[in-house]
């Protein structure tokens, strides 16, 4: 990859350095902003919000103008390499930006919303302490799903990845005042660092098999059953980040943060990049039948899932989480199935069409209301059909089922968590035992061993 | 047998006495789409207003006042006065603590130079590298804190037990209540809810084949077991406290607590149990015997399957250590700051320094912070009255000379106080009155677009007349044609909502049709208002309004709707009643201009759960334009003119009334019918509207003021641009500040405050006690409006101090939900009260109530009514009175009316209200803006 530099031909074009400043814009803005506050300085609302608009702006630009070069000059993709991070012996943290046809429609996506998003917090976070950190959080988060879906090799989209990992997560506990909120926020980071590993596996697999993870040019080449392995991690790490089965309960407890930032993470980017990494996946998954039957079969399963569990919820941004999931879910079979573009424009569509129902959330209310007194005051009962198709017991049990979420938490908390616990708690014991007899003094051990009893305590 | 039947039956009464009587601690919010506004502690109203807030702060764990911090901020910048201490100390009895020592002075030095607050959380954090620690450094200050230590014992109450059952029910507990009330966001209705919260529940969680978590486990057996005995709902409560061996005396406290851990969801249950036609699509059999059942047999099993072992908590010894270090740090902070010093204190007998002690605890922080607040009201009620006085005694009551241009009645809402001033300005020759702003005619109103008729008057009244908004007979077709389109266009709104959500139909929409949305989402946010505009526009083409009349005549006997049971109509009799209970109390009985407005108000907003908060509170909660067009229609009747002739009200044949509409939110003033009004007013119409154009724009400039997104030197038109832009922002959480900062109600004559600046923070009616025979107007203005004022104001009060508790939070997470209310993210309790947007620059005061009658008068009036009586006996709300003719001013305490006779220094002048204001965003004081011709000459 290196001896082939492209930048080491002296020339950067205009395309290129239009990728490398949409990418990094906001992680600049961040990191300056950041700084500022570090520092002590706080800026003003107007300020950050000006610059806010400035920086999506321009990115916008950027990339519409990437758009353009790429339509007109029919070329297939746009690489910026910085060489190597670092390396170590055989291993190589290459830097490469890629904007090919399937990054492009993802980096367009997420600077649009992202711009628009930040446009509606100006106004909605107006006055609200964490204003500041808001806009930090969103900054970041942009900064890191474009990173993720410019990535030009699964180690820098790991990078990516993280980033939008630890905003969302500093964004459900928003409202660290209170409790429910960090407990959520906990809950979802854990479901976050359990399924990232399949993709820190996965990428440590590809190096370890074909020296590189990296697919700027041309996929690391693997055989079948090795493709399949690194599938089925993938698979773990894109299933944790979408909220498929059988992690789907931590979506709803993502609601706690304020409106645009449900609206951006899980009506619209956060929630498809576990998409666009089966997406970028794709040449392999090609390979493997088993990891497609897997995606179809999870997608199909979660989609039906979300549907029921979303028709029994009676809030309004819970069952836009499960409306999102549905979608997803169907994603996912798409991509199983290798209906590529159809999964793009599928994404593309559901996260503009989620985005502004998340933001329109607060309304409902009135939506409602004006379609009832439209409809003259009677409006068709919807879940009749479900109620005329199935018997009553299997009706009860399945509201009952949709009800506690298809008790996928339950069923985690039950047979995963609470086992687990207790095994750390034994371990935590065993610490304990073993520190305290290190840490006691000499006097107390001494007593201690004269009186085995234990009555000799202090 | 009988017997036992017998001993059954008084146990299920006495357990419904028991929660009928817990029910009254519930919050009284309906269900959100209609907000009424009312006293947060209504169940406390019997007592005192000071004993009452440190009542519902112990049980409720909320503040009573504003911290101690925020009043010692308001000290620090001279809102609160040091005078105004000591006269509230004074106002209380004294007592030697021990020679040397007075309580006051004791008192005094606590509240300035003040002591601090310890607890035993912090308490040796504190003395080791905090404030504590600092202090110890001066020797002889480490000497009066080990004296104080080594007398001190701990005698403090337990802290509140955790409920670590709650987090294991709860979550279960609000989804079943969510979608049990649900009217009609969940796609797949609750089945079986017909039958009630505990039979659907206990169907739907005893089926076979479920899984529950750890600490629920056995919760289908246990209501498979209830099951089989049949038990109603009742019976399931008593199992519990039986099995749980409560004894009766207990039950109130137990049932108490479990309503009060999750207070929004049961006060709903409880709302919708007493009054079910508060649901606004579906009614669902509520009871809150329902609710307790559930809740307590998931809280028997959660505690039989061991939820009840709490987290290991700190051995009892050192806790009662830190309580005794921070008990010792009080007294000895207290010891400090009236400048005893060890070796005194080591000196003090064992009765002194126990009654030493027993004053500093009765002087706690409650007590310090009541002091603070009552201070702080002082200063407040003297800037009042001092400013009424004043006005009263240099201008004068000015009768406004010749005829007016036109006269406006609006309602009483302190948000129409400015409007009414800017009016003036624009006009002097305009004349302004107020009244509650249903005016009078309590209807059950239905309008072309809606399906069904709703209350348009005070939720304590309920409407008789039923009155339906008709298209003109020529506008049958159009009308027509637009119930089909509006039909339609529902019909494309409810399926695109639904099939987004769904499985098939939401793959080929989201992703044949989905980045359409870009529109709208664009749109909204980068140009709002333009985007508003647009849609208004193609609202406009597409959807034909036909013109209307009000359905309202009925000239036969009573004819009553067959369903509803209302009196379809108003028969000449009832117009004319009707007409002059709003125009008799407010003195508009002669000098009629030849153009008269009635102005209801309502307010705009979107993507705003609590947008009806912001509507006519003499509405119940809903938008008063209906109300004004009706009365006017009424007013214009010559068989009504006829009849108010007969009761001394002679309006001139050339006198037209019109109805409009004020929307608090855009500014936006509407005129209804104007097509009808004679040729020969349309002049005065003219003339008119241009006054109204103007004062809305100034109107706008001076709520804009308030607004920190709003440039500080914005133009009337740039400030009604901003407003208008406010209620058309998806993104807006404040779209106005609605009542918030409201303080004062002033009773009486314009000519009382017309002028005057009041920051919109007065609600006015008019009353002129001069044409009151016996106080008959007097007692149905106070009945009327006391209520609502004050309602309004302790709810501001309430949801200020303590926003957590009282009121909903911020607005930023809410989450709508059943269409009932909103919770905070995807599981909590109800929020009912005001979010923190709403309240944020509300000035905590009581609200003070000025009459312009005398003190005998307004007595009598106050003893003659019940509530009334209670209200201000117990201190919810300050009145004072001023005297029609003497102008002199009288304060009620507690002790009754007594005299207030401060200076009455002139009051500032400034040529415009604009004058005054502009660029301070901040509360203002009362300054006279001249409006009358001779004023400004003057």
């Amino acid at each position: 990859m290196d001896s082939n530099d492209r930048r080491g031909a002296g020339r950067v074009t205009f395309s290129q350095s239009a990728l490398v400043f949409a990418v990094l814009a906001p992680g600049g803005v961040f990191g300056a902003l950041a700084l500022l506050w570090l520092l002590g300085w706080t800026p003003p609302e107007r300020v950050v919000s000006r610059i806010t608009g400035l920086t999506f702006s321009a990115g916008v630009l950027a990339v519409a103008s990437l758009i353009f070069r790429l339509a007109s000059t029919r070329g297939t993709a746009v690489v910026v390499t910085f060489g190597n991070w670092f390396a170590v012996h055989e291993y190589r943290f290459p830097l490469v930006l890629v904007a090919d046809r399937l990054s492009l429609p993802f980096l367009a996506l997420t600077i649009v919303l992202s711009g628009l998003i930040g446009q509606f917090s100006a106004t909605y976070l107006h006055r609200e302490g964490g204003f500041f950190r808001f806009f930090l959080l969103l900054h970041l988060f942009s900064f890191g799903s474009l990173l993720a879906f410019a990535a030009g090799s699964f180690d820098l989209l790991a990078g990516g990845w993280e980033l939008v990992g630890i905003t969302s997560v500093l964004l459900i506990a928003f409202f660290h005042q209170r409790p429910a909120p960090v407990e959520n926020a906990l809950r979802v980071f854990g479901v976050y660092r359990a399924c990232d590993i399949g993709l820190l596996v996965a990428v440590f697999a590809m190096h370890h098999w074909a020296g590189t993870a990296s697919f700027a040019a041309g996929f690391p080449t693997l055989t079948s059953a090795q493709s399949t392995v690194v599938c089925l991690l993938l698979l773990l790490a894109a299933a944790g980040k979408a909220a498929q089965i059988p992690f789907s309960g931590w979506l709803p407890r993502a609601m706690e943060g304020p409106t645009p930032s449900s609206a951006i993470f899980y009506g619209a980017i956060s929630i498809h990049a576990g998409a666009y990494l089966l997406l970028r996946a794709q040449p392999l998954l090609a390979h493997s039948v088993v990891s497609s039957v897997l995606v179809i079969g999870i997608g199909l399963a979660t989609a039906i899932h979300g549907t029921m569990v979303g028709r029994a919820s009676a809030d309004a941004k819970t069952s836009l989480a499960y409306a999102s999931l549905t979608q997803v879910g169907v994603v996912f079979v798409e991509i199983g199935l290798g209906w590529k573009w159809v999964a793009i424009t599928h994404i593309l569509g559901h996260a503009t069409v989620r985005t502004l129902q998340f933001l329109r959330a607060p309304s409902m209310l009135h939506d409602y209301h004006r379609m009832h007194s439209a409809a003259g005051g009677e409006l068709a009962q919807t879940g009749k059909h479900l109620e005329d198709l199935l018997p009553q017991g299997v009706q009860l049990w399945f509201y009952r089922w949709a009800l506690d979420r298809g008790h996928l938490d339950t069923i985690l908390d039950r047979w995963m968590l609470h086992p687990l616990m207790q095994l750390s708690g034994l371990f935590a014991k065993l610490d304990r035992m073993g520190l305290e007899d290190t840490a006691r003094k000499p006097q107390e051990v001494a007593i201690a061993l004269r009186n085995p009893a234990g009555e000799g305590g202090a | 047998m009988n017997l036992d039947n017998q001993s059954a039956q008084s146990r299920q009464d006495k357990l419904r006495q028991t929660i009928a009587h817990a029910a009254h601690l519930l919050p009284m919010q309906g269900p959100i789409g209609v907000f009424v506004h009312h006293n947060t502690l209504h169940a406390f109203q019997d007592r005192p207003f000071e004993h009452a807030v440190i009542e519902a702060s112990h049980l409720f764990g909320a503040e009573p006042y504003m911290s101690e911090a925020a009043y010692r901020a308001e000290l620090a910048r001279s809102r609160i006065h040091l005078e105004d201490i000591d006269s509230v100390l004074e106002s209380e009895p004294d007592a030697t603590v021990f020679p040397g020592l007075t309580r006051r002075s004791l008192r005094r030095a606590m509240m300035t130079p003040g002591v601090r607050e310890f607890d035993a959380a912090t308490i040796l954090w504190r003395s080791e590298q905090g404030d504590l620690a600092k202090d110890f450094r001066q020797a002889a200050l480490r000497a009066l804190f080990d004296v104080c230590l080594s007398r001190s014992v701990v005698l403090e109450e337990e802290p509140a037990p955790l409920r670590p059952v709650d987090e294991v029910i709860h979550p279960w507990l609000i989804r079943l209540c969510s979608v049990f009330l649900d009217q009609g966001m969940a796609y797949w209705p609750m089945p079986r809810r017909e039958r009630g919260f505990y039979e659907s529940v206990r169907t739907l969680l005893s089926q076979y084949g479920g899984v529950f978590p750890k600490y629920l486990s056995g919760l289908d057996e246990e209501f498979r077991r209830q099951e089989y005995f049949s038990f109603s709902s009742a019976d399931a409560v008593l199992d519990y406290l039986d099995t749980q061996h409560f004894r009766e005396a207990e039950w109130s406290d137990v049932l108490q607590a479990e309503l009060l851990a999750l207070p929004g969801w049961a006060g709903l249950m409880h709302r919708l149990e007493e009054n079910p036609g508060l649901a606004p699509h579906e009614s669902v059999p509520c009871s809150l015997m329902d609710f307790l059942a559930v809740r307590l047999t998931m809280t028997r099993v959660a505690s039989r399957m061991g939820a009840r072992e709490a987290a290991p908590q700190e051995s009892p010894l050192k806790t009662q250590e830190k309580r005794r270090l921070s008990r010792a740090a009080r007294v000895y902070d207290a010891a400090r700051v009236v400048s005893l010093s060890a070796a005194e204190v080591a000196r003090l007998s064992d009765a002194d320094w126990s009654t030493f002690v027993n004053e500093v605890r009765t002087c706690n922080g409650m007590e310090r912070r009541r002091i603070f607040h009552l201070a702080y009201e002082r200063w407040h009620e003297r800037e009042i009255l001092r400013g009424l006085g004043s006005h009263r005694r240099y201008r004068g009551l000015s009768e406004h000379p010749g005829r007016p241009s036109a006269q406006l009645l609006f309602c009483l809402d302190e948000r129409e106080e400015s409007m009414r001033r800017a009016l003036e300005e624009v006009d002097p020759e305009i004349e302004t009155f107020s009244s509650a702003g249903y005016f009078g005619v309590a209807v059950d109103y239905q309008g072309i677009d809606d399906p069904e008729g709703a209350a348009f008057c005070p939720v304590v009244v309920k409407p008789r007349h039923a009155v339906v908004e008709q298209p003109k007979p020529e506008d049958h077709a159009v009308l027509e044609s637009r119930r089909w389109r509006r039909r339609f266009l529902g019909l494309l709104m409810r399926n695109s909502f639904v099939s987004s959500r769904t499985l098939m139909r939401g793959w080929l929409s989201t992703t044949a049709l989905g980045l359409l949305s870009a529109v709208p989402l664009a749109g909204n946010l980068l140009a709002p208002r333009r985007y508003a505009q647009l849609r208004d526009w193609l609202n406009k083409a597409f959807l034909p309004e036909p013109r209307t009349e009000l359905a309202l005549m009925r000239n036969t006997a009573p004819s009553q709707g067959a369903v509803t049971g209302l009196l379809v109509g108003f028969a000449p009799g009832e117009k004319t009643e009707s007409v002059a209970s709003v125009l008799g109390p407010a003195g508009l009985t002669r000098g009629f201009a030849r153009i008269v407005a009635i102005l209801g108000h309502g307010s705009t907003s979107l993507n705003n759960p609590h947008e009806s908060a912001h509507d006519c509170g003499a509405c119940g909660g809903r938008r008063g334009g209906p109300n004004a067009r009706l009365f006017a229609a009424m007013a214009n009747r010559p068989e009504v003119r006829e009849g108010l002739r007969a009761r001394g009200i002679d309006i001139p044949e050339d006198t037209w009334f019109i109805g409009g509409y004020h929307d608090t939110c855009s500014d936006d003033v509407e005129l209804f019918d104007v097509d009808q009004v004679p040729a020969e007013h349309q002049t005065d119409l003219a003339r008119i509207r241009e006054s109204l154009d103007k004062a809305s724009a100034r109107n706008a400039q001076e709520r804009a003021r308030r607004f920190e997104s709003c440039p500080t030197d914005a133009a009337p038109s740039a400030a009604l641009r901003h407003v208008e832009e406010r209620s058309e922002h998806l993104a807006q959480p404040r779209p106005e500040y609605g009542h918030c900062t409201n303080a004062v109600c002033i009773i009486g004559r314009r000519s009382l405050t017309r002028g005057l600046f009041l920051d919109r923070r007065a609600f006015l009616v008019s009353y002129d006690a001069s044409q009151d025979q016996g106080n008959r107007s007097l007692s149905s203005l106070l009945a009327a409006v006391v209520p609502v004022c004050a309602g309004i104001s302790l709810e501001y009060y309430f949801s200020f101090v303590d926003n957590d508790r009282y009121g909903c939070g911020t607005k930023l997470p809410h989450n709508v939900t059943g269409l009932v209310g909103v919770m905070d993210g995807h599981a909590s309790d109800l929020r009912t009260g005001l979010p923190w947007q709403m309240v944020e620059i509300h000035e905590p005061v009581r609200i003070l109530f000025v009459v312009e009658t005398t003190p005998v008068r307004l007595d009598e009036t106050i003893d003659s009514n019940a509530s009334l009586k209670q209200l201000v006996e117990n201190r919810w709300i300050r009145i004072a009175t001023i005297d029609p003719s003497s102008g002199r001013v009288h304060v009620r305490r507690e002790n009754g009316f007594e005299e207030f006779n401060r200076q009455l220094e002139r009051m500032p002048v400034a040529l415009t209200s604009a004058e005054w204001y502009s660029g301070k965003p901040q509360h203002l004081p009362m300054a006279w803006i001249p409006t009358t011709a001779e004023g400004r000459a003057g």
